[in-house]
């Protein structure tokens, strides 16, 4: 799901960029209210994690590898101002030295997996848990949430795509979109086990509980 | 992990590039692959030139020129995936016509451009990006960065993630390697559980390191700002450099 330079076009890269820039400085102004000068060690240390995470493929059916998101995980772990910004960060890191996603489209890629994904999952994850009753089960938000965050996020990068008259609608957001619901419900089932075993063993670590 | 996996090229090597100011070649190498994006499709020219001038930079800096061009295939797949149907798919002037079974594929003129267009776009980017990354060190760049006024706070947790993905990756190697030596080798999708559990595992050891990092720098008199100490200096090499290059994609861009 990392766009690459080239792909969209002046008007969709630059108005990502500016929602994202937002996005995470808004992000950034909440995490050091609550965390303070906890803040640049743990989002460091959290944003190597999730980079060390990401780097452990894990086989998808039919020999092809995938690797986790881990947008959903790192909110229910640490926070989703914590996480977009983590997740914000990895994508950035990984443009510069993997080259994975283009430099232009950063904005964008942030805008899809930090802002849509990991805050509007994290939403979700949220709109599960009201209606399940504040003390319901953790799991099933989880694997919603996750599902949908790597679904959403497809979803918004689908929509760049057909604005940038790359691809129409009718072929881009069905094909986008059936990928990354299979994608989805591998990292559902990966974020579920994760969060499981930290509830198990340090249970004081699951954000907001 | 060694340091020499994030700066393969630029920690072992030396050369007028890897010399330069951090920020010189942040600015040229942005300013190439905007003149790169901003160019229009049917500028073949240009892009040949541009690639032309990216591969001299290559060759002067001496990076082997296989590793990069190995590492620049890692745009293919989104190109692939994103695009291989648009020359198909596009209406306009038919210029070919293929025929598999039920299904009739007609290439487009106007297909192959667009097609064309992303595909050079997105590679001479990403040489661009190799191009950087493979003449600064990583710290280097984030003093670059910070000079240039991107926030600070952005630097600060790069510098820490920089510090400690290499400890969190051996840790997560030996975590790996032990659950291999417990088990028979090579995951499979029933040990979705087990690769859980070892994630799980990273990030409770991540966290308690990043609190005994916080602790460690309490206790040295942190309060609450890193000083990061800086000294960048443009010299006369900076200034000639970027100069010339910025000329040079100026002149490239009007020759039509």
């Amino acid at each position: 799901m990392h766009i690459p330079d080239g792909f969209l076009t002046f008007n969709v890269w630059g108005a990502a960029w500016l929602v994202s820039a937002g996005g995470i400085s808004y992000c950034l102004r909440k995490t050091s209210q609550v965390l303070k000068d906890r803040m640049v060690p743990l989002m460091g240390v959290i944003s190597a994690f999730v980079f060390a995470a990401q780097m452990v493929n894990f086989p998808v059916v039919g020999g092809t590898s995938g690797h986790l998101l881990g947008g959903i995980l790192a909110a229910i772990l640490v926070g989703p101002y914590v996480a977009a910004v983590v997740i914000s960060v990895v994508l950035l890191v990984q443009c510069i030295i993997f080259q994975d996603g283009g430099l232009t489209a950063l904005g964008a890629n942030i805008f899809n997996m930090s802002i849509v994904g990991t805050m509007g999952g994290y939403l979700v994850y949220l709109g599960v848990r009201k209606i399940s009753g504040k003390h319901g089960p953790i799991m099933p938000a989880t694997a919603i949430a996750s599902w949908f965050s790597v679904v959403l996020a497809s979803l918004f990068c689908s929509f760049e795509l057909v604005l940038s008259e790359i691809s129409p609608l009718n072929v881009v957001l069905p094909a986008m979109l059936s990928i990354h619901m299979l994608i989805g419900i591998g990292e559902a089932m990966i974020t579920c086990f994760v969060v499981g075993f930290v509830i198990k063993v340090r249970p004081d670590l699951i954000y907001g509980k | 992990m060694e340091h020499s996996y994030i700066d393969e090229f630029a920690g072992s090597r030396d050369s007028f590039l890897h010399r330069l100011d951090p920020r010189t070649k942040i600015i040229t190498l942005f300013t190439l692959l905007l003149f790169i994006i901003l160019s229009p499709a049917n500028a073949y020219k240009n892009f040949f030139l541009y690639a032309a001038v990216i591969f001299i930079q290559i060759l002067l800096c001496r990076i082997p020129l296989l590793k990069v061009i190995k590492r620049s295939l890692v745009v293919i797949p989104f190109v692939l995936v994103a695009a291989i149907f648009i020359p198909f798919i596009k209406e306009g002037e038919v210029i070919g016509s293929y025929s598999l079974g039920y299904f009739n594929a007609e290439l487009t003129r106007q297909g192959l451009l667009i097609f064309w267009n992303i595909s050079i776009k997105a590679y001479l980017s990403t040489l661009c990006l190799i191009l950087l990354i493979a003449t600064t060190r990583f710290t280097e760049l984030l003093k670059g960065l910070e000079k240039m006024k991107f926030p600070r706070v952005i630097i600060l947790i790069l510098s820490f993630m920089y510090r400690y993905i290499f400890v969190i990756y051996d840790e997560l190697l030996k975590i790996v390697r032990s659950k291999e030596a417990r088990s028979v080798t090579g995951f499979r999708l029933s040990d979705i559980k087990i690769f859980s559990n070892i994630i799980g595992v990273l990030f409770i050891k991540s966290y308690e390191r990043a609190e005994a990092v916080y602790l460690a720098m309490l206790s040295r008199g942190f309060e609450g700002q890193v000083n990061i100490f800086t000294e960048l200096k443009f010299r006369g090499r900076d200034i000639f450099f970027m100069a010339i290059l910025i000329i040079t994609f100026i002149i490239i861009k009007f020759i039509r």
